[in-house]
């Protein structure tokens, strides 16, 4: 065997038996992965927002307001929690967090219905929440449009149409909403699959940070690049079987959508968990000192989240923000892993942002060849 | 040494070492400013405009057209790409080349002329949440426009005036007033809930790293002195705060200003409060960051603690997937997050317009907390003090 291969398996062991002697390594590359693989989707394990509670203030009083306030009722996107005849008290409510919105019946709305002229029904909702916004909104829009439908199909038909005739010309043009990829549209489904990605890079990221950096401090981060190789290899060893947890395992054991290309998965964790640990061994060396690669990278993860373009469109962000954030391999290990694992996309589909992955992991292959070069007798 | 004497010699030699560790200085002043600054700046476009779609006309009619122009027209969405065929439009979605196709059928413009009802389809990326949501809204509103335009011509077209057309379309009508954050801005309602959270990460951080490096550096005799009273352990603790707390304070006084008055925002409730609350929020995270590390008595410990506690404060805190949609037992952890609470007074306050009073018991509570906490270091510090055993854990 060449000098330099068996340089290379010494150092991948040695590296392995460094991770499994080194408690607070293990702790970060290995236990705190699966922890989070659980703890972060706890709030969503339910998925959806059902049953907003919410108010319905009716100054009509009316057959019509009490079937509006019926159908609202029915809804599962809100849940009235009382009827009542002031809006002042409803917007208390709102302030103390007992209702998200409510929805105000005006005085007189039967008789302008009945009129034929035009009556408004105002639904108040929060919008500092977006989600349960929404559902305030469209909770009372679909129960005071199922009433307003019924009665202009009652209408049509008082002038002769038959029932589906009236049906089509009271709505002409319809869209049915088909949901690709994430059929239930759930929040956890949405979140989770791509924020697994960001949990990966930075477990990754501070426990090889920290395992080189503990080096670093006694001068032992210096090596040929052969025992370098075995190093980067033993971190990526790890780094890969936590890939495949999250693929694998966590990702079935809590039935996000999975599954779509689990081969082209694989060959995106041998491109992803590479770039990050030789970055990780970078900062490591950078840092020079165990604990700070905790303290720098702890707040990192927030600001990446929302660069890396699964959750705020990257169209929307500055020009040179949609340059920089492929600095970080979590923009280009999110998108690819959406891609491949949930929308089920053939490996070509994310050839550029595997490119982008390979770049970065040469460069900081580079860089920390450099830095830690043996020094000259 | 008493209490203000332990205070300054403490804050003194706090700003010595600060003077020769830029990475400490570092973590309390422009890197804060830094992440702060990226997090307005990623949200600063307010609401996404102009997202790709991309349409299947297999109908080719003046009314198709039309359709594809008004979806083009809406601020919101971008006709990108006109397919061919489903297989076409399937891989440009998986490619996420585009978020939505519109599929408009053959005999469409036919179908609407005849008096039936015609059906669109929208297939959207659901795995792209805001994306899809954004969009759906925006095809919805576009369609529903075309239409009205078809229902007021057939009604006309069958001898009803349009005035009165327009109020028989729709008997009961919904006028949707979206309460406080009126245009739904993402820089409002998500930079701001945002900002706070990693200042929060950032506070938690700096509280732990304070102590517990003089634990792992051994150096907590130095900095306490060999059998310190519970009134000077007290002062130097404070004292060794003091200048994370005006760092971090003075990044989070700069964003909440610049957030509100400086974009042109004048928020309905007391920015002021807010600003105060912040700087107790960012004092209890301090005092949190502090107790790990004298509780473990290792920096790395009390490291991990803050990850643990601070990163997923966000996930928790009811903003992005409300508190009441949660599992019991995660609402509870939710509710032990002293994010949670700050983030709920910001909204009372910054959006909702909510009187003082709704806000006070919050900042009541921020503050004890952080009291209780602090007062809590004390005894852990100074037994920590008289066991030289136990310093240098890495």
């Amino acid at each position: 065997m060449p000098q330099c291969l068996r340089n290379l398996l010494r150092a991948w062991g040695d590296t392995l038996r460094a991770i499994g002697g080194d408690f607070g390594v293990l702790l970060i590359l290995a236990a705190a992965p699966v922890l989070y693989g659980f703890f972060y989707p706890w709030p969503y394990a339910q998925q959806a927002v059902t049953r907003v509670p919410v108010a319905v203030v009716d100054y009509d009083h009316s057959s019509l307001s009490r079937q509006i306030t019926r159908f609202a009722q029915a809804s599962p996107r809100i849940d009235v929690r009382w009827v009542g005849g002031n809006e002042h008290d409803a917007q208390l409510a709102l302030w103390r967090g007992e209702i998200e919105g409510y929805a105000v019946l005006p005085r007189d709305l039967k008789r302008d219905v009945l009129r034929g002229s035009p009556a408004v029904v105002t639904v108040q909702a929060d919008g500092a929440y977006a989600l349960l916004n929404k559902a305030v909104l469209y909770g009372f829009a679909e129960a005071a449009g199922t009433v307003s439908a019924g009665i202009e199909i009652k209408k049509l038909q008082a002038r002769g149409q038959s029932a589906p005739q009236a049906m089509a010309s009271r709505s002409p043009i319809n869209v049915q909403m088909v949901a690709l990829f994430n059929p239930t549209e759930g929040y956890g489904s949405y979140v989770v699959p791509a924020v697994a990605l960001l949990i990966i890079q930075q477990t990754l990221l501070m426990g090889a940070a920290m395992l080189v950096g503990t080096w670093a401090e006694t001068g032992r981060h210096r090596a040929g690049l052969s025992a370098w190789a075995g190093r980067l290899l033993g971190l990526c060893s790890v780094g890969y079987l936590s890939g495949l947890a999250y693929f694998g395992w966590i990702f079935l054991v809590q039935d996000f959508p999975r599954g779509g290309n689990p081969a082209g998965a694989l060959v995106l964790l041998a491109f992803y968990v590479p770039a990050v640990c030789t970055l990780g061994a970078l900062l490591g060396v950078w840092f020079g000192n165990r604990e700070r690669a905790l303290q720098v990278l702890l707040f990192t993860a927030l600001p990446m989240a929302f660069v890396s373009g699964f959750s705020w469109p990257a169209e929307a962000l500055p020009a040179p923000l949609q340059a920089l954030r492929w600095l970080f391999p979590s923009t280009a290990g999110i998108q690819a892993s959406l891609r491949l694992n949930q929308m089920g996309a053939p490996l070509g589909d994310v050839a550029g942002l595997l490119a982008v992955l390979l770049g970065l992991a040469v460069v900081s292959g580079l860089a920390l060849a450099w830095k830690t070069r043996p020094a000259l007798a | 040494m008493g209490f203000a004497q332990a205070f300054l010699a403490s804050a003194r030699r706090e700003a010595a070492l600060l003077r020769q560790r830029p990475w400490d200085l570092a973590m309390i002043s422009w890197v804060p400013l830094l992440a702060v600054a990226l997090l307005w700046w990623t949200f600063s476009a307010g609401l996404p405009n102009r997202l790709p779609i991309g349409v299947i006309d297999d109908d080719h009619s003046a009314l198709s057209r039309q359709l594809t122009r008004f979806l083009d027209a809406t601020p919101g969405l971008q006709v990108s790409r006109a397919y061919g065929d489903p297989a076409a439009a399937a891989q440009a979605l998986r490619r996420a080349e585009v978020y939505a196709v519109v599929s408009i059928p053959r005999d469409f413009a036919r179908t609407v002329k005849l008096g039936r009802a015609a059906q669109l389809t929208l297939l959207h990326n659901a795995q792209l949440g805001t994306h899809s949501s954004l969009i759906q809204r925006d095809v919805r509103t576009a369609v529903g426009t075309l239409s009205a335009g078809a229902e007021i011509s057939a009604r006309t077209k069958r001898g009803e005036p349009a005035l009165a057309a327009r109020v028989n379309m729709e008997p009961v009508r919904v006028g949707m007033i979206t309460l406080f954050n009126v245009s739904t801005n993402y820089e409002q309602f998500l930079a701001a809930a945002l900002i706070p959270a990693v200042l929060h990460i950032l506070a938690m951080t700096a509280g732990a790293w304070g102590v517990g490096r003089e634990l792992r550096d051994r150096s907590i005799a130095e900095w306490l002195g060999a059998q310190p009273s519970w009134a000077a352990t007290g002062g130097a603790l404070l004292g060794k705060l003091l200048w994370p707390l005006l760092g971090l304070g003075c990044v989070a006084a700069l964003a909440l200003l610049w957030l509100t008055w400086g974009r042109g925002w004048h928020p309905p409730g007391s920015t002021g409060w807010v600003a105060l609350a912040l700087l107790v929020f960012l004092a209890l995270s301090l005092a949190m960051g502090a107790a790990a590390a004298a509780g473990s008595r290792s920096l790395r410990t009390a490291l991990s603690a803050t990850g643990f506690v601070t990163a997923p404060a966000f996930a928790f805190g009811g903003v992005g997937f409300p508190l009441q949609s949660m599992p019991v037992l995660a609402r509870a952890w939710a509710e032990l997050l002293p994010y949670t609470h700050y983030i709920r007074l910001q909204m009372e306050q910054l959006q909702m317009g909510a009187p003082l009073r709704y806000s006070l018991p919050t900042l009541a509570g921020l503050a004890l907390a952080a009291a209780a906490l602090l007062l809590a270091c004390v005894p852990l510090l100074r037994s920590a003090v008289a066991r030289p055993q136990s310093w240098g854990g890495r």
